[in-house]
């Protein structure tokens, strides 16, 4: 059966009305950003107000389990507790009490406090700064902010250009579940798992094909709204840093919404995951790693070349992320977890340390390599397994280009945590002082050397590890 | 009266008498002092006795990046948990001296060695071989290559080995050196093999 344009319209509105008219109020969201991870948790209404659960809120931050004693529950979080009872008004955090301007809920096992005590919670767990959009409901933990810009260009296919800070991907399927429609006055881009942020309202630009482009925070997710006159086509590009929208061709201006994402649509679909790169600067918080003499220690030299592999592989079109982005404890278990739930494609720990000179680089080595018990699983202990022939690529690729460089290179296997523990390809990379002197580990020019060879080396063997679990 | 020479005497003896007691107290001092010192001299379990063999120990050489084996007389008992004991300890003994290879931490040994079957064996180490242990990749690997190699070569059926640090499991060994899982003596043979 064939729909014709009319039907398929009509049918639309009358869902829109049907919604209307039920009153049925979309499901609220939190959202909360980080350098690790981005997740949603419910947003439930209890007698007016809005409550979250702690659980939902604290654990992906790595807190620990909650424990219950009596009617008081205890978290622990960055070695600061929590302790929060039934139906009081009060909080201890941290050995200090918070009022909470509401009282703690207990649902369905579920410890739930109030959406306003989000951030003085946060703010006094976490050792970083936290930034709370409440009325949007999107929380960013340290500086995890995406920016935009847009470039307007006239002419006969008018066309808009939003460069990104970091690689975006909104929403596939937004229009289903926020019941809005898209339609030729506009084409909105729904962001939830991507910490967008801009200044930017409403931007005009005249009255042809696309007239303006707005700025706005909902529900947990940020949206950019197209307006025109024409259906958009929307083309995303550049590993997701790049979405154009421009006036979709005459023969498939037919076709109604914009698919999503749509370059390289046929290779998008092979692979639904998108590729990424997790750099690890190893240590951080109260594990300094390895000391080099006065204030030098590893934590802070593996973080500097972080950002530099950082820079160097986006500057080839290659996502990152990284594990930590400032001075934090993390666990070698949390880091695994936090690349094996992200699905990373290739996994990168940094690493300063005496003796000798150059550069080492290490591929896993699994101490007691056992088969799968059953099904897909595998021990924690050799998680790697799975990966560890695509491990040694990298490492060999990355090696080859660090001593194209000119840099003394030595590759080895080695039992490391939590290489191991790792599911994607993974290797390790340790900057050695050259001749001994320490100071060396600081040069950038040292730095910016070892962080293009790591990032030739992935960019060499990137095709060799996409689409592949 | 009393006879002017009696005082004398009796001056003299009672003089006599406080020297001898400063004396004593002084000596009991010292001797303390130096039961003290041998007892933190003491190794953590007692010395065993035992047949002096003559063994091949693979020793970290920090400077080189290498491990090479070198020989070394030991005394090791019959009983095959003693025996890994003093193996290993007799590899710590190096590290230990002045100037040393590979240097560890002060206080650094085995507490206790033991087989949960006949080819798995559990080394227990004092909370100083892991606190003190310098940080860094390679000098962690070299220091668990270099006990588990010498301790392979010298008490034989041992395929799996895990460290515990004062009882208790650890993560790493300084931040890098998997402690938590059982090592396989075969891939560590390999791993040493790179660096020998």
């Amino acid at each position: 059966m064939r729909w014709s344009k009319a039907g398929v319209g009509l049918a639309a509105v009358a869902l829109y009305f049907a919604l209307a008219v039920s009153g049925a109020a979309p499901e609220q969201h939190l959202t909360v950003y980080t350098s690790q991870t981005n997740y949603s948790l419910p947003v439930l209404d209890h007698g007016g107000k809005s409550y979250v659960s702690v659980t939902d809120l604290l654990l992906p931050l790595g807190a620990t389990k909650p424990i219950l004693k009596g009617k008081e529950w205890k978290f622990a979080l960055n070695k600061a507790e929590v302790r929060l009872t039934e139906g009081k008004e009060k909080a201890t955090i941290g050995g200090k009490q918070v009022e909470l301007g509401g009282k703690v809920l207990v649902e369905n096992g579920r410890v739930m406090l109030p959406m306003d005590t989000v951030l003085p919670l946060l703010g006094r767990l976490l050792n970083t700064t936290v930034d709370f959009h409440q009325p949007a409901m999107r929380v960013f933990v340290g500086n995890t902010f995406t920016r935009f810009t847009a470039d307007f260009k006239n002419g006969d296919q008018p066309s808009l250009v939003l460069n990104f800070s970091q690689p975006v991907k909104p929403d596939a399927n937004h229009e289903e579940k926020r019941g809005v429609l898209t339609n030729t006055d506009k084409t909105t881009l729904l962001f939830t798992k991507d910490p967008l942020v801009s200044d930017l309202k409403t931007q005009q630009y005249g009255d042809g094909v696309i007239q303006s482009l707005s700025f706005s925070e909902e529900n947990g997710a940020a949206l950019l709204t197209v307006s025109g006159n024409k259906l958009l086509q929307v083309v995303r590009s550049d590993d997701g840093k790049t979405i154009t929208l421009q006036a979709q061709a005459p023969e498939v201006s037919a076709v109604p919404p914009p698919v999503w994402p749509s370059v390289p649509s046929t290779e998008t679909q092979k692979r639904p995951l998108e590729f990424f790169v997790m750099i690890d600067p190893s240590h951080g918080g109260t594990d300094k790693g390895a000391s080099f003499g006065g204030k030098l220690v590893e934590k802070d030299i593996t973080l500097r070349l972080a950002r530099d592999l950082r820079k160097e592989l986006e500057e080839r079109g290659i996502a990152v992320r990284l594990l930590r982005e400032s001075d934090v404890d993390l666990s070698l278990d949390r880091r695994a977890e936090i690349t094996n739930e992200q699905r990373a494609g290739i996994y990168v720990a940094l690493h300063a340390g005496r003796p000798g000179k150059g550069v080492r680089v290490y591929a896993p080595l699994l101490t007691n390599p056992q088969q799968p018990l059953a099904g897909r699983f595998l021990p924690w202990e050799s998680a790697q397994s799975g990966a560890i022939s695509r491990s040694q690529t990298v490492a060999r690729a990355v090696s080859d280009e660090l001593r194209k460089k000119g840099l003394t290179v030595t590759s080895l296997g080695m039992p490391l945590r939590p290489l191991n523990n790792i599911a994607a390809p993974a290797i390790a990379v340790e900057l050695a002082p050259d001749e001994e002197d320490p100071q060396s580990l600081e040069s950038q020019k040292r730095h910016n050397n070892v962080a293009a060879a790591i990032a030739l080396g992935i960019v060499q063997i990137r095709s060799q590890m996409e689409g592949r679990p | 009266m009393i006879p002017r020479h009696f005082q004398i005497t009796v001056a003299l003896v009672l003089l006599a008498i406080l020297i001898s007691g400063v004396i004593i107290i002084h000596m009991t001092h010292k001797e303390e002092a130096l039961t003290l010192q041998a007892a933190e001299a003491a190794p953590v379990a007692p010395i065993v006795g035992g047949r002096q063999e003559h063994i091949q120990l693979l020793l970290a050489y920090d400077e080189d990046q290498a491990l090479r084996w070198r020989s070394a007389d030991v005394f090791l008992p019959a009983d095959r948990n003693l025996r890994a004991r003093e193996t290993l300890r007799s590899v710590l003994a190096q590290y230990l001296q002045m100037p040393s290879p590979h240097p560890l931490a002060k206080g650094t040994d085995i507490k206790d060695v033991y087989f949960i079957n006949d080819d798995t064996m559990i080394v227990d180490t004092t909370a100083a071989f892991a606190d003190g242990h310098p940080s860094g990749i390679l000098l962690e690997e070299l220091t668990l290559a270099s006990l588990i190699e010498t301790l392979t070569a010298n008490v034989p059926g041992i395929s799996k080995i895990k460290f515990l640090v004062d009882g208790k499991e650890r993560e790493t060994l300084a931040g890098h050196a998997d402690l938590m899982s059982f090592y396989q003596t075969a891939v560590v043979h390999e791993l040493a093999k790179e660096f020998e």
